[in-house]
């Protein structure tokens, strides 16, 4: 095999490793949070903090950050990170094959990341 | 959360997932109805449970298949575009469809699914025609014959337009969508069985995740429902992965073709 084929062919198989990495981290990392608060809520049930039944990625986050890991904000945590990792895996994929230089790719998975800012920005104009 | 509650909704999902698996559906065709028909819960929350179980189900199968290289990549993004944009719009639609309409809309799906498990289940596998001369080569490793097959995508128009209803299917009623995208890319655009269904199962991923925050902003996701069943359809497709290897899958999918259609008919009497 050429040597140019042989080191594209070897990015790419590094590309196709790296974006089944972010997958499996995504889902192992989401899955964790999920049985977390799954698990706290089963053992401490008075820690149950009625989130209302309805929040918003921005509660969410407020919460996380000043510390409340009550069990329905680590489910809605690992939830929403969950939803967060095919988006991790295409902006993966962005980086990806602009590392092979293939510009035409690189426009298509940017379009396919603009399509899910746009519905992610769209749920958050709806909700607040 | 009832104890009970719990059981029954990480048992429904192992189960879910685990036929879903060996069927080669998403975890989501069956959960749905489970979800509905047995623990009563509204339409639009099963909808939206099953999304993140399809979400959870695809990114553990995909991160196996891009090891094994079946998946396509350049393919699945191109895809991407159209089945994102069905999904978004489904995604959407759905919040103004009432429960009894998806309901409706449902059972339909399930009845086609179960037509095309029949028509799959009475096919006679023969040599799967490769075709050299389209756009977008591919390969992969075949395990079973020992040999790289390489192949081309032939009428991407064609699958692009597949695409988009498979995601705005997928949007609307919380389905992974490869019941339309495998039998196109395989039989439309000439890709390999084995590259077509990874392929598709890289895609439903993204796709899913188009429509799970419209879902999220509108207040259908219960963070106990979704969290439970998702672990139990996560798990269970894991373990119908392990098992489907070592069964003969003909006869499951004729019982389970029938059991969709009267799934099917229950959902559309209610």
């Amino acid at each position: 095999m050429p040597e140019s084929i042989s080191i594209s062919y070897d990015a790419r198989h590094d590309a196709e490793c790296w974006t089944g990495r972010v997958l499996r981290i995504g889902v192992w990392v989401s899955a964790s949070l999920m049985i977390a608060g799954l698990l706290f809520g089963a053992i401490y049930p008075s820690t149950i903090v009625a989130l209302s039944s309805n929040p918003t990625l921005g509660n969410l986050v407020m919460r996380m950050l000043s510390g409340s890991f009550d069990p329905v904000t680590l489910m809605f945590a690992g939830l929403v990170f969950l939803m967060f990792t095919p988006i991790l895996r295409v902006i993966t994929a962005v980086i990806g094959f602009g590392v092979e230089r293939d510009w035409r790719f690189v426009f298509v998975s940017s379009i396919v990341l603009f399509l899910l800012s746009g519905e992610i920005v769209y749920s958050i104009f709806i909700k607040g | 959360m009832p104890i009970i509650s719990f059981i029954s909704l990480l048992l429904g999902g192992f189960i879910a997932g685990t036929f879903g698996a060996l069927l080669g559906l998403g975890g989501g065709v069956l959960l749905i109805p489970f979800l509905v028909i047995i623990l009563g819960v509204p339409m639009h929350q099963a909808i939206a449970t099953s999304i993140i179980a399809v979400i959870a189900t695809s990114s553990a199968g995909a991160a196996m298949n891009l090891e094994r290289r079946t998946v396509h990549i350049r393919l699945g993004m191109l895809l991407e575009i159209a089945t994102v944009t069905g999904a978004i719009l489904g995604g959407i639609t759905a919040n103004y469809l009432s429960a009894s309409v998806l309901a409706k809309l449902f059972s339909g799906l399930l009845f086609l699914i179960a037509l095309v498990m029949i028509w799959r289940a009475r096919q006679h596998r023969g040599q799967e025609p490769i075709y050299t001369d389209g756009a977008l080569p591919g390969s992969f490793y075949d395990d079973a014959d020992r040999k790289t097959v390489q192949y081309t995508v032939k009428k991407i128009p064609a699958a692009l337009l597949v695409s988009i209803v498979a995601g705005n299917v997928s949007g609307l009623l919380g389905v992974g969508g490869g019941i339309f995208k495998v039998p196109a890319m395989h039989i439309l655009s000439g890709i390999p069985m084995k590259a077509a269904t990874a392929t598709s199962n890289f895609m439903i991923g993204v796709t899913a995740a188009a429509s799970a925050f419209i879902y999220f902003a509108h207040g259908h996701l219960n963070p106990f429902i979704a969290s439970t069943a998702a672990l139990g359809v996560l798990a269970g497709s894991m373990t119908g992965v392990r098992v489907s290897r070592r069964i003969h899958g003909n006869m499951l999918t004729w019982i389970f073709a029938l059991a969709l259609l009267g799934i099917s008919i229950q959902l559309y009497l209610r």
